[in-house]
């Protein structure tokens, strides 16, 4: 009986797998491509001689460093609390969480151009106002990654139990957030920041309305339409790029199954 | 002046009653027990005292300070969980200082004492393992060390043996007698486990739903139990329904058989009086100047140490309970037997 159940599995993961990889390995063909009749990286090698590629990518690292920051600043001790005292806001809080993928970024940048542009903010005037508005904006595009990773995370411990084990020994709220919790939940923080930095990278929408071609998702966007080997092989880069993110989390998590010694006491 | 004063103390969780009118004074050095089923109110009790509730109602004195709303991290009471809590990103010896580290002791300090306390609670050799590669029971010394790393006003433990098997229970339980006693720090201890109580403490809070029944020594809880139900929830206990034939002289009659009971006044008789007697009180046999009564054997179970019989006097079942020997000769199922048991036993609630 296990013998054509084990067939069929094998037979999906293949049809999976072909899903998946074919188009990206077409991608990659095609972007060796550049040089007539012969494979070669020439198109990379263009892609990384351009300034501009190095310019936006680096300025989308940066604000994905930032938002990853802003967004654990904002959100671990939010979630935290929430666990620790207002467990019954937990529904609401999963809902909003859920919101940057029901609402556009079409629509979240528009509003937050229209709200920001004037009186009393001004922050659309100069480019660090910009720049702050567009954390502002993957701050809640990447909430819902970030929230479900420390909300798994606080569920992996006894946040609760912990919490008042360190203030019986006479731990302040810093001390118990930061030595205590925080430790406990540093993988999932990653991982969640990791995701954010990896969503960040490549945003198109939101980039391209507040920063435009400053950011590394309208470049791709730019090169893409004028380039054509070139642009595969920043689809490849890109890939690359949230694999290796992928990777570092899965690097991370790691080694975290600790067993119990059993019996011995 | 008392150590610990908990005076009226109450607390409601809505409308729902959770401990009310709670009054109990601890005196130094002393281990002090609250004993009662889940939802009792033992709990939250303790709670009140580690200053992770508030009292709707009450206060709370700890060597004549009032703390009833002092933050739970300024109180100085140590606290040992039925989790173990152990912070799983420390080593045995980081979890042990951390309070003092806290405290911003020197390290050379923390090290000494962290070193002392874990020889106390037999774990110096264990300093660089993470909880995860602890047992159970080296998880709940672990968190009786860092209770007592930092030298508490008081020692609150909340079941802390519950999650723990048997064995493992019986020796920790002697453990954390001898430390409390080495240390002599005045202990509060939560528990539903009527043994872990009785063998532990040198006074016994039986509770119930939110209000205390009995507070006394263990010997006077179980041999001079003041209401039924701490009667009947420490030990076991037999309860067979009489009639009253001369309440002045402590005679009642059980169906036809009439029995004498040593009187005493502590509980009022209530409207159906009922004959209270442990298992070991009775004995299988007739005994001069013992009460006696007929029964018929209906099961025998043999546990080892001791040898439960199941007996049915006048349509109503009693236990009887005798020490197992090699020469035990033991009655057969439905076999009517003779039983006795003194008059200063047994009592009417």
């Amino acid at each position: 009986m296990s013998k054509p159940n084990t067939l069929w599995s094998w037979f999906w993961m293949i049809v999976g797998g072909l899903y998946f990889f074919l188009p990206l390995l077409a991608t990659f063909e095609f972007s060796l491509k550049a040089r007539k009749g012969v494979y070669s990286f020439l198109a990379y090698e263009r892609v990384f001689a351009d300034p501009l590629f190095l310019r936006t990518f680096i300025f989308s690292l940066e604000m994905a460093v930032f938002t990853a920051l802003a967004g654990i600043l904002l959100i671990f001790p939010t979630v935290y609390w929430i666990r620790l005292k207002l467990p019954q806001l937990r529904g609401l809080i999963e809902f909003v969480s859920m919101l940057p993928f029901v609402v556009p970024a079409i629509v979240l940048v528009f509003g937050l151009i229209r709200v920001f542009s004037g009186a009393p903010f001004f922050l659309t005037n100069t480019f660090a106002g910009t720049n702050i508005l567009l954390i502002a904006a993957y701050v809640v595009l990447t909430m819902p990654y970030l929230y479900r990773s420390i909300d798994t995370g606080l569920q992996a411990i006894d946040v609760r139990t912990l919490t008042e084990a360190a203030q019986s020994l006479g731990a302040g709220w810093g001390t118990i957030l930061f030595r205590v919790i925080l430790p406990n939940v540093r993988v999932s923080i990653l991982s969640g920041s990791f995701l954010a930095v990896a969503t960040v990278m490549g945003e198109f929408t939101i980039a391209s309305f507040l920063v435009g071609i400053r950011a590394f998702g309208p470049y791709m966007s730019l090169v893409g339409q004028n380039k054509t080997y070139e642009s595969s092989s920043l689809a490849i880069i890109s890939f690359a790029l949230t694999w290796a993110f992928i990777g570092l989390i899965q690097l991370l998590n790691r080694g975290r199954v600790q067993t119990q010694i059993a019996g011995a006491h | 002046m008392t150590y610990l004063l908990l005076s009226n103390l109450s607390k409601y969780y809505g409308n729902t009653l959770a401990v009310e009118n709670f009054n109990l004074e601890v005196e130094r050095g002393e281990f002090v027990s609250f004993l009662g089923p889940s939802g009792c109110g033992k709990t939250t009790t303790l709670r009140m005292v580690a200053g992770f509730e508030v009292p709707d109602q009450g206060n709370i004195l700890l060597e004549g300070e009032d703390i009833t709303y002092l933050a739970a991290n300024q109180r100085m009471v140590g606290m040992v969980f039925q989790s173990y809590a152990l912070f799983p990103n420390m080593n045995v010896a980081d979890n042990v200082g951390f309070g003092l580290s806290v405290r911003k002791m020197p390290a050379e300090q923390i090290r000494q004492r962290v070193s002392e306390i874990l020889k106390i609670v037999q774990l110096e050799d264990l300093q660089k393992r993470y909880p995860y590669q602890l047992s159970g029971g080296q998880q709940q010394r672990v968190a009786l060390a860092r209770a007592l790393a930092i030298r508490p006003r008081v020692l609150l433990l909340d079941e802390p043996l519950s999650a723990l098997d048997a064995k493992i229970r019986v020796e920790l339980r002697a453990e954390i007698r001898r430390i409390q006693q080495e240390l002599k720090i005045t202990t509060v201890y939560v528990t539903h486990d009527q043994e872990e109580a009785l063998s532990l403490s040198d006074r016994i809070v039986v509770m119930n739903k939110g209000r205390i029944e009995q507070i006394g020594t263990p010997f006077e809880i179980y041999n001079y139990p003041q209401t039924e139900f701490v009667a009947s929830f420490i030990g076991q206990l037999n309860l067979i329904p009489v009639q009253v034939v001369d309440r002045e002289g402590g005679l009642y009659r059980i169906g036809g058989q009439t029995i004498q009971v040593e009187q005493n006044h502590r509980t009022p008789l209530s409207s159906q009086p009922k004959l209270a007697i442990r298992p070991e009180e009775v004995k299988l046999g007739q005994v001069e100047g013992w009460n006696q009564l007929t029964a018929l054997v209906r099961q025998v179970s043999f546990l080892g140490a001791i040898v439960r019989i199941w007996l049915e006097v006048e349509g109503v079942s009693l236990l009887l309970d005798v020490f197992n020997e090699r020469k035990l000769v033991l009655p057969k199922v439905n076999e009517k037997v003779v039983i006795s048991f003194p008059h200063h036993a047994c009592w009417v609630l």
